[in-house]
């Protein structure tokens, strides 16, 4: 008997072996996506990781060693990175090969990645029952400004990029070739204009930080201002222009509806956390410690990876209007740091200064004697307590993508060269200058006031990560990007090199090419 | 006629008489005489039942009984030949005499032995499949911390132990080549159940064998890497008692030779800095003069410090094994207990690791037809590691300029401001403060039973159950350096996040069931019929989860309810892979001489869509013994067999839920301060997916010559691993997606084998050497068009077809620019590139260097083409010295990063760019202008100057032991005491300095602990 009991449960064992049910087992920690897309919740969540990739390393990451706002500066006269993070120092070098990594690749795979997600987005949204109409028109208005927002970046940098507006299909797009510029910024604008049609005027404070109708009629004012600009506006167009100086004026005429004003509580304070989110910000990327905070106080106090040169010292210019070079300036070498405009001490921290209550040495910041503190808490007085110390990823002060006083300066630009220096030219930069109590500028020819507008420009928006692109679509960087750049005492520390055939537009990465030999590079690399 | 015949029946009288008398003289001459004596193992001195003791040239013989004992009556000056499977013969003259005690040598490299294979075993003279064995009994005394680690050396057997931290040091092994690009570990069975080697005392080990060709389809889709089954020890014989002990001392093999005189490091770096194109030294000659004036007077201040020296010392390792073992006719049992206790080498209390098992093997004959058994391997161990994974890191990274501890005994930094470090990491303060303590406990158990049923059948069950518990503590101080000068403090870690605790559980469960049926038929007793079938079922399950707490008021308490504030919980939820199974085998054989052999295995995985879950793994083999055949007759040839072999084999190396796309979570984002989960596709996924298939051949012979003196085994081989999982990298232009693990892709190992042996004695002293070479040959066939760069290395490799896997991908070095006219006249590199540095080759002549221009370079990153071991043995009276060579060639290495390169990123450079390196006048120097390699990228841009060649032959061990002779030994009733000394890992030759070069294969850094040598002794005792 007992035998045939064994026999049993062998043969019933090698019976069972075909049991499909035995092999049955899900995962506990993931969707299907084949079943993601159904309710309200799994929508939101959806058009959330549409904007988790602003903090994306190659967007606007800000890990210590991918604090990209805070780098991008360093590929300017403005800042140096000695330790080359993400390949900026390559860069402002003219370096930078289509196999330097860091940002070069980082920013190419990071914004396909936002723009992959918002295609899903779009594509899945419409069959999800749970969401009201209204709702899916506004969501599709932020996945739109996002998208946007992402080739926006790839274009500028890159130049012609593949435009794709599905979802992500390896089998119709991996082989797919560079779309040519104008065609990307086309399809840029038209999403910017449909996303400004169905984004609120505000967002509630819930809501802060998602896109809204200012922040799309803003990012359009920047892209026509870089169609208008003479690295791609090769002909001079006059209407090109006139269409960036009549999107920013568009801003212009809803700020009342939407509230937007310059901040009147203080340069230095506008970049603080108590202000974020402020009457003067169209668009900014959330930080929130503990879960997803930044290094930006961690570099300015520590790393220094964002070191200001002294060229962007020098540009500050006296508290009386007059650059230092002026001999009625004013300015006293043995006392070079007294007296400057307002925002040199909103941004500079100096040997000689106050910072986080000690004096500043001279190695204290001894990369080149500077330290920069846009975006840090730490300031003159001692830091809060119990933030003495923060470390990578415990910052929470929100990068702020695009404000107002940036809206003011591109119409000033814009209409300048448009229709020359018309009264609402002056109003535009003299608004900007008041806030700061600089004195108001006024009967300059158009060319003088081309060059006040972008010098505004650099010392108003130092360390927030726009003056390398200003000094490629200005085509300066030949100039300003083949020259000594020096510490605080004037020490030559390297010799930068940019060769305007090539510099210009960064190389597509080495690793994209082999993976589709399609796309082609851009020239001389 | 009649005369005639008379006469001849008179010859034959005479000549009956002539025998009768010659045979009565013979047997009067050679009485019969009684012999008594006891037959042992030479090895262990275990006596050994049921050996036969025969008389030379008849038929009587005698077995031994239980105890080892025997007595036989045989003619005085006859011989006995004592013989028992598994030994050598022996051959013992009559004289009269009792024979005292006998060693048997146990035989493992003739072809009498029994071999574990698949779900059974085999008498390795009917082998038809390729398989290694390690008997561990040759390894004993040696210092073997891991069991992965007695495999360096095995023929076809490429290992690698790249990690030496004590509790973690195992070696990575792979079979013939590399057939794959995911998982390429060979699966390994202990007892017959999937389980680590490595979780088991080596000392509980008896033997290992390694399948390395169809022998494997028997485990189908798990079979591909080759398989690895390892047999605990059993009892054997009488009761006895064995302990044994080792204690040694261990040291690095080899450092890197950092600059440790600040001045010449701080001129140097100078040198560097200023070399790649910065304009300001990182010091001035003020703090060098400074320096030099205060080195004689302040060496807080101005230390010149050898963090080497500092950091690493004596390492030591003590061994306990205790066992008791016996068999008799109605079972048998062995239970052990073992104890082993490492100290490493890096100061502080970051490397120890402790281990205790326990084993019990047991079985009992219930009566004829029902045997039961139980085995259980528990291994409890417990190891620190250095709290920061980066420890080795940022000791490759230190400087002689860094203050070790002030004089109040606070950890230093330096006042000199170095660009790349902008908080020095102090490794005694990193090596003293806080924890990481792993807790292992793991634990085989398994039952089986045996039945005997009708028909010659037997029935064969065993359930094994592997529990895995992994929990690791850590606990995380407030950290600080000082200024040594200033004494200004600097947070080392965030008072914001630390203290803090973290604890990480990791539990496995896995059960294991199969059962056979085994039928065993001899017909007109030369046709040999064998038969099995058997189903499986296997369930890994695995869940795991961390957590990390912060909040603590100081470092007194440390618990994790003592904190606060929750830092970061994760966990990925329990994960379950199945494996069901059905499986057979036919073996046949003619009288020994014509072998054949077949199996077939029929696996079921989870890890694939419903449609794709099944698949097939058949394997057939056949053998001849050409000796056995009439027309072959050879006195030199004692053995003479051929075989060959070819199956298919699988591998569901794909990770788990990997064939339909989901959305994982994670992907949050914050509106208005409040965190908003997120969910996004972060890979594609194909449902299409399918095993890898691997086909095997295999053609082999045995050769046995000159009296069984020299044993020559020759193997070649071919292997096709054909629908290679991989993942398909994607272009970021597709949603920045990882790829889908999709089938593509073929490649071939092939390769050859030989292992000779010889043995023979001169007088009294034996001696054996033994050797072997194997070489392999790795190619992509075809990767549907792909190519694949830098796959799954660091390293700046290509994969494609028409070329080994992982080939290293570079800018050929063509020498070093001598002038700067000579760059303006080349290839243009970069803007930075000057006299004394590194020309590359513009292989495409179109005057601009990039990557364009990379060549492929011959040569795997990650297999070598050669593996090779070879040993001797020498025994006089009771010494014995025997020594083991282990090396491999034909693989390049590309060390990078700290100290591989100079001053990588605020670290350290060694010497040789003191004095090898170019100079306007030292044009002819070996390496190229000093430079920073972080901040001059031209130099160091992946290129074949940097290529090393990572072949090495190594004296792995040496030994010399001692048995004292058993006269001495009966008075205080102990049956062997054999003593020994090792020496291990002692002489190392490769072309390569900087730092032991086995450690640093496939590996793109050298900062991880390095690779040690041993020096040990010990005693073995028997009871």
């Amino acid at each position: 008997m007992k035998k045939f009991v064994f026999l049993l449960i062998g043969a019933g064992y090698i019976a069972t072996g075909c049991n499909k049910s035995l092999l049955d087992s899900k995962p506990q920690d993931r969707y299907l996506e084949s079943t993601f897309w159904v309710s309200a919740e799994a929508a939101n969540a959806g058009l959330v990781g549409c904007y988790s990739i602003l903090r994306a390393n190659g967007v606007y990451g800000a890990a210590a060693n991918s604090s990209l706002p805070l780098f991008e500066e360093t590929a300017s006269p403005n800042a140096y990175n000695y330790g080359n993070t993400q390949g900026y120092n390559s860069i402002a070098n003219g370096q930078q090969t289509p196999a330097t990594g860091g940002v070069i690749q980082n920013r190419w795979a990071a914004c396909y990645g936002g723009i992959g997600r918002c295609n899903t987005f779009l594509a899945k949204i419409d069959n999800v029952e749970a969401i009201d109409d209204a709702t899916k028109e506004r969501m599709k208005g932020e996945a739109r400004f996002l998208r946007a927002l992402y080739y926006n970046m790839l274009q500028v940098h890159y130049g012609d990029v593949p435009l794709i507006l599905d979802p992500p299909d390896p089998e119709t797009q991996s082989d797919l070739a560079r779309t040519e510029r104008a065609k990307v910024v086309e399809r840029i604008l038209i999403d910017l204009d449909s996303a400004a049609l169905v984004l609120p005027l505000k967002q509630s404070a819930a809501n802060r930080g998602r896109a809204t109708k200012g922040a799309a009629l803003g990012l359009k004012a920047r892209v026509l201002l870089f169609e208008a600009s003479p690295l791609f506006n090769k002909d001079n167009d006059i209407n090109k222009w006139k269409a960036a100086a009549d999107a920013a004026k568009a801003v212009m005429d809803m700020a009342g509806s939407a509230g937007y004003k310059l901040f009147t509580g203080g340069y230095r304070q506008l970049f603080m956390p108590a202000n974020e989110n402020n009457s003067e910000v169209l668009f900014d990327v959330q930080y929130m410690f503990p879960d997803q905070g930044s290094a930006f106080d961690l570099i300015a106090k520590q790393y220094n990876s964002n070191a200001p040169l002294l060229d962007l010292a020098n540009a500050y210019h006296m508290k009386n209007g007059l650059p230092i070079t002026d001999p009625a300036s004013g300015y006293d070498p043995a006392k070079p740091f007294e007296n400057r405009d307002p925002r040199f001490y909103g941004h500079i921290v100096y040997p000689g200064d106050r910072f986080m209550d000690e004096t500043v040495t001279a190695s204290r910041f001894a990369l080149t004697g500077f330290g920069g503190k846009k975006f840090s808490i730490y300031d003159r007085e001692a830091p809060p307590a119990g933030q003495g110390d923060l470390k990578d990823g415990q910052s929470e002060t929100n990068f702020i993508v695009l404000r107002y006083a940036d809206i003011l300066l591109m119409y000033a630009e814009a209409q300048n060269e448009f229709a020359g220096p018309d009264q609402s030219v002056y109003d535009a930069i003299n608004a900007v200058r008041e806030r700061v109590e600089m004195p108001v500028i006024e009967n300059k020819t158009q060319d003088e006031l081309r060059a006040i507008i972008r010098h505004e420009r650099r010392v108003e928006f130092a360390g927030e990560a726009l003056h390398y692109n200003d000094i490629r679509r200005w085509k300066t960087a030949e100039i300003v990007l083949n020259a000594e750049i020096k510490n605080w005492e004037g020490d030559v520390l390297e010799i930068r090199k940019f060769n305007p055939n090539r510099d210009y537009w960064w190389p597509i990465p080495q690793t994209q090419r082999d993976l589709n030999p399609n796309l082609e590079q851009n020239p001389n690399y | 006629m009649k005369a005639k015949i008379q006469r001849l029946r008179v010859v034959q009288l005479a000549m009956a008489c002539l025998a009768v008398a010659l045979l009565t003289a013979t047997s009067l001459q050679a009485q019969q005489v009684t012999t008594k004596g006891k037959i042992v193992s030479a090895k262990d001195g275990s006596p050994l039942p049921g050996v036969t003791v025969q008389v030379a040239g008849t038929t009587q013989g005698v077995t031994t009984g239980s105890d080892g004992s025997f007595s036989i009556d045989a003619p005085a000056g006859s011989k006995l030949v004592i013989s028992y499977v598994g030994y050598i013969d022996k051959e013992l003259k009559v004289t009269g005499a009792n024979a005292g005690t006998v060693e048997l040598n146990e035989d493992t490299k003739t072809m009498n032995s029994v071999v574990v294979v698949g779900y059974g075993t085999q008498k390795k003279v009917n082998l038809t499949g390729s398989i290694s064995t390690v008997n561990m009994l040759d390894k004993e005394g040696q210092p073997i911390t891991n069991v992965s680690n007695a495999l360096h050396g095995t023929p076809g057997l490429f290992v690698n132990l790249g990690n030496s931290q004590p509790g973690v040091d195992r070696a990575t092994i792979r079979i013939r080549g590399v057939g794959t690009m995911n998982n390429s570990n060979p699966l390994v069975l202990v007892d017959g159940i999937e389980y680590s080697m490595d979780e088991l005392n080596p000392n509980d080990i008896e033997s290992i064998t390694i399948l390395k060709d169809a022998s494997a389809a028997i485990y189908g889709s798990r079979g591909a890497n080759g398989v690895i089954l390892v047999t605990t020890k059993t009892g054997k014989g009488a009761s006895k008692v064995n302990y044994s002990y080792y204690n040694g001392m261990q040291k690095p093999t080899r450092l890197p030779d950092a600059i440790w005189d600040p001045i010449v490091y701080m001129k140097l770096k100078n040198q560097a800095v200023l070399n790649s194109g910065k304009q300001q030294p990182d010091y001035s000659d003020a703090e060098i003069a400074e320096y030099e004036a205060g080195l004689k007077t302040d060496p807080i201040v101005y230390p010149s410090n050898n963090w080497f020296d500092i950091a690493l010392g004596k390492g030591f390792i003590q061994k306990h094994d205790l066992s008791v073992s016996g068999s008799s006719d109605k079972g048998q049992y062995r239970l052990s207990l073992g104890y082993m206790d490492r100290d490493g080498i890096l100061f502080g209390p970051g490397n120890h690791a402790k281990n205790y098992s326990l084993g019990l093997n047991a079985s009992y004959n219930v009566n004829k037809k029902l045997k039961v058994g139980i085995t259980l391997d528990g291994y409890y161990r417990s190891y620190t590691t250095p709290l920061y994974d980066d420890t080795w890191n940022y000791l490759f990274r230190t400087l002689p300029i860094l203050t070790d501890q002030l004089a109040d005994g606070r950890y230093g930094n330096s006042w000199l401001r170095t660009p790349g470090r902008n908080n020095w990491e102090n490794p005694r303060m990193l090596a003293f403060n806080g924890y990481s303590h792993k807790y292992v406990q793991r634990f085989l158990a398994t039952i089986f039973a045996e039945y005997k049923l009708p028909f010659d059948i037997t029935y064969n069950i065993k359930f094994g159950a592997d529990k895995y518990d992994g929990l690791r503590n850590q606990f995380t101080p407030r950290m600080q350096t000082f200024n040594p000068k200033t004494g200004a403090a600097t947070n080392w870690n965030s008072p914001a996040t630390a203290p803090r605790t973290a604890k990480t559980d990791e539990n496995d469960l896995n059960i294991h069931f199969y059962n056979t049926l085994n039928w065993q038929r001899t017909f007109g007793g030369v046709h040999n019929l064998t038969a099995m079938v058997g189903g499986s079922y296997d369930r890994f399950s695995t869940d795991e989860y961390s957590a990390t707490q912060t909040g603590y008021l100081d470092a007194q308490l440390v618990a994790i309810n003592a904190g606060t504030i929750r830092n970061n919980i994760t966990g990925a939820g329990l994960r379950e892979d199945i494996l069901e199974s059905l499986f057979g085998r036919v073996t046949y054989d003619y009288d020994g001489k014509y072998l054949f052999e077949a199996t077939f295995r029929r696996d079921g995985s989870g890890r694939f869509a419903p449609q794709n879950r099944w698949g097939s793994f058949p394997s057939a083999s056949v053998g001849w013994r050409i000796d056995k055949e009439s027309f072959f007759e050879s006195n030199f040839i004692n053995m003479a067999k051929l075989r060959f072999s070819v199956g298919k084999l699988g591998n569901q190396a794909v990770d788990l839920y990997s064939y339909e796309p989901t959305v994982v979570l994670g992907q949050d984002y914050s509106f208005g301060g409040t965190l908003h989960s997120g969910g996004a596709m972060t890979s594609y996924a194909d449902p299409n997916i399918k095993w890898e298939s691997t086909t095997t051949y295999n053609l082999g012979t045995d050769i046995n010559m000159w009296n069984n003196r020299i044993a020559l085994t020759v193997d070649l081989y071919k292997k096709r691993t054909t629908d290679i999982l991989r993942e398909v990298k994607l272009p970021d232009q597709v949603g920045n997606l990882n790829g889908p693990k999709k089938n593509v892709g073929t490649v071939d190992n092939t390769g050859i084998e030989l292992t000779l042996a010889y043995r023979d004695h001169i007088g009294e002293v034996d001696y054996e050497f033994n050797g072997n070479i194997a070489y392999n040959k790795n190619k992509v066939v075809d990767l549907g068009g792909q190519i694949l760069y830098n796959d799954g290395t660091n390293l700046s490799t290509i994969t494609r077809a028409g070329i080994p896997m992982n080939s290293f991908y570079l800018l050929e070095a063509e020498g070093i620019f001598q002038s700067d006219d000579e760059v303006a006249n080349s290839a243009f590199q970069s803007n930075a590139t000057r006299a004394g540095y590194i020309k590359f080759k513009d292989q495409d002549k179109n005057n601009i260097i990039n990557a364009d221009d990379r060549i492929i370079v011959d040569a795997s990153s990650i297999m070598p083409k050669y593996t090779f071991g070879f040993g001797f043995n020498v025994g006089y009276k009771g010494f014995t010295l025997s020594g083991f060579f282990q090396g491999v060639a034909g693989i390049k290495i590309y060390p990078t990063a700290n100290l591989a390169f100079p001053f990588n990123n605020g670290a350290n450079a060694t010497w040789q760019w003191v004095t090898d390196a170019w100079t306007p006048e030292n044009k002819n120097a070996r390496l190229p202008i000093v430079t920073e390699s972080t901040g001059s990228k031209d130099n160091f841009q992946p290129n074949t100057f940097w290529l090393q060649d990572g072949s090495y032959l190594r004296l792995k061990n040496v030994q010399l032991s001692y048995n004292v002779p058993s006269k001495w030994l009966s008075k205080v009733k102990i049956s062997r005491v054999n003593v020994f000394v090792n020496a291990e890992n002692w002489v190392t030759f490769t072309k390569y300095k900087d730092f032991d070069i086995e450690s640093i294969v496939n590996a793109s850094t050298l900062y991880h602990y390095p690779m040690l040598k041993t020096l040990s002794g010990g005693v073995n005792l028997t009871f």
